[in-house]
């Protein structure tokens, strides 16, 4: 089901005039409420470390494999082993990514190339001339930041998911029980608002606090541990681990009571796979949506490890191969929930890495990537953005080494995500200040 | 008339010595004229005053007779007495055990030839110049007990201390002891005191150095514990208030390092397919048990900040790095990055290992690997941008932070660090490199043939020369970024943000850094003197007596439950259970408990550690990098833990809650119970509302180990205790 833009105006136009509310029945735990809004999720995948983006999207075409071959020498995948695109015929995947291509092929997965951290468009250059960079960027963490917070410094305090909760939160999650990003993966700041905060779970640990307790002394001694929270000490780490533990008991006892009686999922997702664990635990959240009163949600899940400095070929090829299988259970589940064209999940990473090898079968620290989006609402079997020309100091090198100036920002690709999530064209300077700095803050994949 | 007389008109041209004399004159005698014989005299010389203790020696001079005996008399007795004093027959006197009073006698003697005839001296008795041998001073000041040894004290001695003269209590003439109000500086080992005895013969002794030891009140002693160890218990707390803070460092600093055994060649069978588990078991059985506890803590933050993790490093090669942290963490600093830079853990988790100078491969050029070169200066010593003494990133005229060093510089750095592999099995150089035998705890040696030997153009303008070895570039490369002024405030800001506080001030990032910068004696990284800098701080130390001074930090969940385990006392049952054959395997499993609450000490998921030093708390400006890791997940997980400590269900070990425990006892009266467990847990600070919040509710349960386990799961679960502050 395509998301269906005359409910999303009409929702808007509702919104303006304060009636939304009004349209929804009392009582949000109403699993049979009809919303006033369609359903949209966004599920963001973090590759930590930079994944290298050159053996993950790869030339195919004769010239254009002997020349990726030819530069990266011992890092270069086998042709015979690639995966092609139909629709792409010049391109192919990295062998342990079938099920992307499965669904790549199928138009529900596309790639969109030589995206990075930008503040304005950039020219080789003008990067040389050091004209207005995002900073530090070579820097694991800053990177990391400025993919969450798409802004050029890792000091802007918010993610572009917080600012997108906290600019329509009450819109579409008027009722909502639970907060509109929840991450299975930690504290990040790509789900940091300025009002809005994230709920944080454990996979497969929804549950409350264990208590061994008999009769009534568990109900005790909650209610005495609350009691506890609220005392104020004075002191600033201690309140602001009141609020946590707070939210931590309120969100537990919600996300508890709304998966208490829900069938299990069908959908058998991968063992021994961290991100398959994670993104069963969304796909678990996601079913109980609307007992939470959510009609917009994100989710952040994440896996490292991408780092490849040495033996870069086994180390990234057993982590695409947890990727692959995990996408593609989560996909499958969002169908049997009814949803695949209501979630729409994407990769984000530091940065991409050197197409020059170093002497220890690895590759360091570089800049634009080439990301997958996916889902039923994608625009899929194609390839966004512009590919670089994969020459060593050529036009597209921000050097020497192969570390290529981004064509497409990282804002922008943002900016496309969440406006098929529900921001509209005047909200979007709120969330993303320099998107206006580009031509297109629509990249169109979704 | 005649000449009888004249004699006596003789007289007046005697001597003075002689007037003291009498002389007796014969009669003239019948039948004739003669000349009468010279009467016999006897002067006594010596000295006139003597002090207790000591003995005087007269002497008589007898004259006008060839028998010069004397009978020595005290006050009139020969031989003198008990209560006047001694003298022997030589006219050796010795003075009585007491002063008498008057402190007179009477010396004479009196001569055998002629016992009308004698000599006599006023002897004064004095106060003995007393001698001190040993002092100390202890008390929690400002008063203190100054107990003294030494010899010759007197009712009435004085000690004389810090400008003051105090009046003494004097047990006995070898023990005196007084109280003193003083002013003594944290740090003070010894000041000097000197007794004085009273008049008669008033004297003071010399001077002699006293062993000073401030004790620590209660407070001070249990947060010292809690920021110093993995855990404090009664027994330490008891212990650090009697030695007090300097003197508890001290010993610390001495203790003998506790280092994990190297994993055995074959490894026990429960190490047989995954070395892991035997690095853990290792490294949780020091951390809860060695007595060098400090030591312990301070290679706990170092390996929080030289991140390396089992994830993708040998087990082997993590437990001798953890090895190199213990053994270095009091030495200096720039001896820990050397260290860490050979190690083959840090060689193998950020490829210094096997980096090899850079070369054309297929007409295809390589760059050296930047990796250990980035992260030693971006992570490990330096940070991003140039820093201030206290900390704060230096700014531009626009007020923009200013780049610490370049892309280039990291490239540079990359290829100076090139040419290094694993060692021999003897730590000699191999003959080929990579070298494919891997030597996990030796350091890594270098073959010359894959070092790049181009110049390399490093940080403030120092530049590598073109043709040095691998050694030589390396220690050049290491000097080079000791010697940055970043070095100091960025290691010991995160170094403070792991013993005490996680956003300290500048003023007191300042303070430390000044004294890494120069120890007092021109030396640069003295981790010592840094270590004691952070700990005895005023601010490290203004919660001892204000329990709402800002500071302090979120234990982290490896601490956390050390904290517990320790506090606790829980006791490792693998022997009594007839566990595996390696012995307290179940140490081991201590890593499941923390690991779901994102910790697993060694397994950081990437260089930054668990949680980055420059984390603030999301919608606040609050630098709390331990927070990184706090989110509703984990805050329910460490709840869930928290009942499983409770209910004794840490898999191996033992604690005991139960009615019949010390803290069973105490739970007849919940205030006592939660009295004890607020001084175990949270210095004593405890705030009344909390206290009796705690006690109604236990007071409402009526098994006393419930009350036990409900009290302690309140405590260890609050924000409260959570923040260690």
């Amino acid at each position: 089901m395509r998301p269906n833009r005359r409910s999303f105006i009409r929702c808007a136009a509702l919104a303006a005039t304060g009636n939304a509310i009004g349209l929804r029945p009392f009582g949000a735990l109403n699993a049979l409420a009809q919303s006033a809004y369609d359903y949209k999720a966004l599920v963001c995948v973090f590759l930590y470390g930079g994944n290298d983006a050159n053996n993950t999207f790869i030339p195919y075409d004769t010239s254009g494999y002997s020349s990726y071959a030819g530069v990266r020498g011992p890092l270069a995948i086998a042709q015979n082993q690639l995966l092609p695109l139909t629709p792409l015929p010049n391109f192919a995947l990295n062998p342990n990514l079938p099920d992307i291509q499965a669904l790549f092929n199928s138009s529900n997965a596309a790639i969109v190339a030589n995206v990075g951290t930008l503040v304005a468009p950039t020219t080789k250059a003008q990067y040389q001339a050091n004209q207005s960079l995002p900073s530090n960027l070579f820097s694991h963490p800053d990177q990391q930041l400025e993919w969450q917070n798409a802004a050029q410094s890792g000091a802007t305090p918010t993610g572009w998911a917080g600012r997108i909760a906290d600019t329509l939160n009450t819109t579409y999650n008027p009722n909502g029980t639970v907060p509109m990003i929840t991450s299975v993966a930690g504290d990040t700041l790509f789900c940091n608002g300025t009002s809005s905060t994230p709920v944080a779970v454990s996979p497969g640990n929804l549950g409350a606090a264990a208590c061994s307790e008999t009769g009534t002394e568990c109900g005790a001694r909650l209610a005495t541990a609350q009691a506890l929270l609220t005392f104020d000490t004075g002191l600033t780490l201690v309140q602001a681990d009141d609020t946590i533990t707070s939210n931590a008991y309120n969100y537990s006892k919600v996300l508890t009571a709304a998966t208490a009686s829900v069938p299990a999922l069908q959908t058998v997702f991968p063992a021994n796979n961290g991100l398959a664990s994670q993104l069963k635990q969304i796909a678990q959240i996601i079913q109980v949506r609307a007992a939470l009163g959510v009609n917009r949600q994100i989710f952040f899940a994440g896996i490292g490890n991408f780092d490849t400095h040495s033996d870069q070929l086994n180390l990234q090829n057993g982590l695409l191969a947890q990727i692959s299988p995990a996408l593609a259970a989560f996909y499958q589940a969002t169908q049997e929930l009814g949803v695949a064209s209501n979630v729409t999940s994407f990769t984000m990473s530091d940065f991409s890495r050197t197409y020059q090898p170093n002497s220890n079968t690895g590759s360091d620290h570089a800049w634009g990537s080439h990301h997958i989006v996916l889902g039923g609402a994608v625009k899929g079997g194609k390839m966004y953005g512009t590919f670089p020309t994969l020459a060593l100091g050529g036009p597209d090198d921000s050097g020497s080494n192969g570390r290529w100036v981004p064509t497409t920002g990282s804002v922008q690709y943002a900016a496309t995500l969440a406006q098929w999530f529900g921001v509209t064209s005047a909200q979007l300077p709120t969330i993303f200040p320099n998107i206006s700095s580009f031509v297109s803050s629509n990249l169109g994949f979704v | 008339m005649g000449p009888c007389v004249s004699l006596r008109n003789s007289l007046p041209s005697v001597s003075a010595l002689l007037l003291a004399a009498t002389i007796t004159l014969t009669g003239c005698g019948g039948g004739g004229i003669s000349t009468p014989a010279a009467p016999v005299a006897v002067t006594v010389t010596g000295n006139n005053q003597v002090r207790l203790g000591t003995t005087a020696q007269l002497t008589a001079a007898v004259t006008n007779t060839s028998n010069t005996a004397v009978n020595w008399q005290v006050n009139g007795v020969t031989g003198g007495a008990a209560a006047t004093g001694t003298i022997s027959t030589t006219g050796l006197y010795t003075p009585p055990a007491a002063i008498p009073s008057p402190n007179t006698v009477t010396i004479t003697a009196v001569s055998q030839a002629s016992a009308s005839s004698s000599g006599s001296m006023t002897e004064a008795i004095l106060n003995p110049i007393p001698t001190v041998t040993t002092a100390t001073i202890a008390g929690l000041g400002p008063n203190y007990t100054v107990t003294v040894t030494g010899v010759g004290f007197v009712s009435g001695a004085q000690v004389q201390l810090q400008g003051q003269t105090l009046a003494a209590t004097v047990a006995s003439p070898t023990q005196l002891t007084c109280t003193a109000n003083l002013t003594l500086a944290q740090g003070t080992t010894s000041i000097p005191v000197s007794v004085i005895n009273p008049d008669p013969g008033t004297a003071t002794s010399s001077p002699a150095n006293a062993q000073v030891t401030i004790q620590a009140p209660v407070t001070a002693a249990a947060r010292l514990l809690d920021q110093t160890t993995f855990g404090p218990t009664l027994t330490d707390i008891q212990h650090v208030e009697s030695v007090g803070i300097t003197g508890y460092l001290n010993e610390q600093f001495a203790a003998q390092p506790t280092t994990l055994a190297l994993i055995a060649a074959t490894p026990p069978t429960a190490c047989t397919n995954n070395l892991v588990p035997c690095a853990q078991s290792e490294w949780w059985q020091a951390t809860l048990t060695a007595p060098d506890q400090l030591r312990q803590r301070v290679a706990f933050a170092l390996a929080e900040m030289f991140v390396i993790s089992t994830n993708s490093v040998n087990s082997r090669a993590v437990v001798a790095f953890q090895n190199t942290l213990v053994n270095d963490a009091f030495g200096n600093f720039a001896t820990i990055m050397k260290d860490v830079t050979l190690s083959p853990g840090m060689g193998a988790y950020l490829d210094m290992l096997n980096s090899n100078k850079p070369v054309t491969v297929n007409g295809a050029p390589q760059i050296a690997n930047e990796n250990y070169a980035r992260e030693l200066m971006q992570l490990f010593t330096m940070g991003l941008y140039l820093l201030n003494a206290d900390g704060t990133p230096k700014l531009d005229s626009t007020g923009n932070p200013i780049p610490a060093y370049t892309q280039d510089q990291v490239q540079a750095f990359a290829r100076a660090y090139t040419g290094w592999t694993y060692a021999t099995a003897t730590g000699g150089t191999s003959t080929s490199f990579p070298n494919r035998a891997a030597n996990y705890t030796m350091p890594m040696a270098a073959v010359e043939a894959n070092h790049d030997t181009a110049a390399k153009v490093l940080l403030n303008g120092t530049t590598l020369p073109a043709g040095q070895t691998s050694a030589q570039d390396l220690d050049g490369a290491l000097a080079n970024i000791f010697a940055h002024p970043n070095v100091g405030p960025f290691v010991c800001r995160q170094l403070i943000q792991h013993l005490v506080a996680s956003d300290p001030s500048p003023a007191y990032v300042a303070r430390v850094s000044a004294v890494f910068a120069n120890n007092g004696s021109n030396v640069r990284g003295d981790m010592k003197a840094v270590i004691t800098a952070i700990l005895t701080d005023k601010e490290a130390r203004a919660a001892d007596t204000d329990a709402t001074a800002p500071g302090g930090h979120l234990r982290e969940p490896v601490l956390w439950l050390t904290n517990m385990i320790r506090g606790l006392g829980f006791t490792n049952n693998d022997a009594v259970a007839g566990n595996d054959v390696v012995a307290n395997a179940s140490y081991n499993t201590l890593g499941n408990f923390t690991s779901t609450l994102s910790q697993k000490p060694y397994a950081s998921g990437s260089v930054f550690n668990f949680f980055p030093p420059g984390y603030v708390i999301p919608g606040t400006t609050t630098n709390a990098p331990e927070f990184s890791l706090e989110n509703t997940a984990t805050a329910v997980l460490r709840l869930s833990l928290a009942n499983t400590v409770v209910f004794n269900r840490i898999t191996g070990f033992a604690v005991n809650l139960s009615a019949t425990s010390s803290w069973g006892t105490l739970a007849a009266k919940p205030a006592d119970l939660v009295d004890a467990l607020a001084m175990l847990f949270m210095h004593g600070q405890m705030s009344s509302q909390m206290r009796t919040t705690i006690i109604n509710h236990i007071t409402t349960l009526t098994d006393p180990a419930q009350r036990v386990r409900v009290a302690t799961y309140l405590i260890i679960t609050s924000s409260q205790y959570k923040i260690l502050h």
